[in-house]
């Protein structure tokens, strides 16, 4: 008798259970996986307070969200995984700027939040500045040396004067 | 001070090839018409070169950091040859360094020669309006205006054209402040490149005065 008075009382205390009540508080979370962007001028100095706009893949006209970068230049926002496709974020200051291309969800099409992991696993190192230049430094002081000495090279044929 | 791809309307990228297009065959055809054709070209080269490699030397401003253009040097120095240098200066800082655009080539190029075109025209007033001040303060004098005045209506043409082309989804005030804020950086940076076409060209009237006859 005095078991079946403690369990009932245990499951009674149980049910009760839920969102841990304290003082009125009510403190849920779940796991999201969001994107953050970098931004930065090629001098390495951060793109602070730029207008960051973000297209959802299915319309690139209208901005999903639209928001600002903070003082380091990192703005993040959390994509909507039933979105798949490339997401494009576009960040903007003073006439400088980028649109970086970020692939949300794979083609399989299997659940949310397996897409979401898959996004949040890609580290995605991608430059927002200057995409047009992938060459490694090596080449590229290659190519500005050779740049400049066609300069110079034909400044001497030039100046060789006449013979 | 390059704008990068991808800022511009296809039409506003056109109509800067368009100008440029126009612009550098008036170049062309002014440096046709001297008696040597050729003879400036050493110089046109080696200053070339210099125009390509400024824009990788980057002044602090707060809050942000300009980079020397010597735009309105090559107008003093080179004269009609400024225009061909700058455009053939910009085409290889797109593609090597990716600084600007290919689709903006035209914009860029337009944005920069023309003002070096006007610096050049603003030197060679030393000889009329200048004749009040004594020599060398005129030729130093009147290279300032024009290498100062090169890089200052450059800054004015791109505030124009970034004010004018923001997208209707940005914040338009704020792009504008943030247009405005880099556009005032550049008066510093007018005054460093006058001082320099000035120090440049009193040396090259001291070393070689033939260099400045063009």
């Amino acid at each position: 008798m005095k078991f079946k008075f403690a369990l009932a009382w245990a499951l009674g205390a149980a049910s009760l259970g839920g969102p841990v009540l304290a003082h009125g508080v009510v403190l849920e979370h779940r796991q999201l996986s969001s994107v953050e962007v970098a931004a930065q001028f090629e001098t390495g100095e951060p793109m602070a307070n730029a207008q960051v706009l973000v297209y959802a893949p299915d319309n690139p006209s209208e901005p999903w969200q639209q928001g600002n970068t903070d003082d380091q230049g990192r703005f993040s926002f959390v994509p909507d995984t039933t979105l798949v496709g490339n997401w494009e974020v576009m960040v903007r200051q003073a006439g400088h700027g980028a649109i970086a291309t970020i692939p949300i969800g794979a083609a399989t099409g299997g659940e949310a939040t397996n897409l979401a992991l898959e996004a949040e696993a890609e580290p995605s190192p991608e430059s927002l500045i200057s995409p047009s230049t992938t060459l490694s430094p090596v080449q590229r002081g290659i190519t500005i040396g050779s740049v400049i000495w066609g300069f110079i090279g034909t400044a001497l044929f030039f100046a060789r004067g006449k013979r | 001070m390059h704008i990068p791809d991808g800022i511009l309307s296809a039409q506003v990228c056109a109509a800067g090839y368009a100008v440029t297009g126009l612009a550098t065959w008036y170049s062309l055809r002014q440096i046709n018409r001297r008696p040597d054709p050729t003879a400036e070209i050493p110089k046109a080269s080696l200053l070339t070169a210099a125009f390509f490699v400024a824009s990788s030397i980057y002044i602090p401003v707060p809050p942000a950091s300009v980079h020397l253009i010597l735009n309105g040097l090559l107008g003093v120095v080179l004269g009609y040859f400024a225009f061909p240098a700058i455009l053939i200066g910009l085409f290889f800082q797109a593609l090597v360094i990716g600084h600007g655009g290919l689709t903006t080539l035209g914009v860029n190029a337009a944005m920069m020669g023309i003002p070096a075109l006007l610096a050049y025209h603003m030197f060679q007033t030393r000889h009329t309006v200048g004749q009040l001040l004594k020599e060398p303060a005129r030729t130093g004098v009147f290279a300032f205006l024009g290498g100062a005045l090169g890089l200052g209506i450059a800054a004015l043409i791109f505030l124009a054209l970034i004010i004018l082309n923001i997208p209707a989804q940005l914040d338009a005030g704020a792009e504008q402040t943030a247009v405005l804020a880099l556009s005032i950086g550049h008066v510093p940076l007018a005054i460093i490149e006058g001082v320099f076409t000035a120090m440049l060209v009193l040396f090259l009237r001291r070393a070689k005065p033939e260099l400045l006859e063009g």
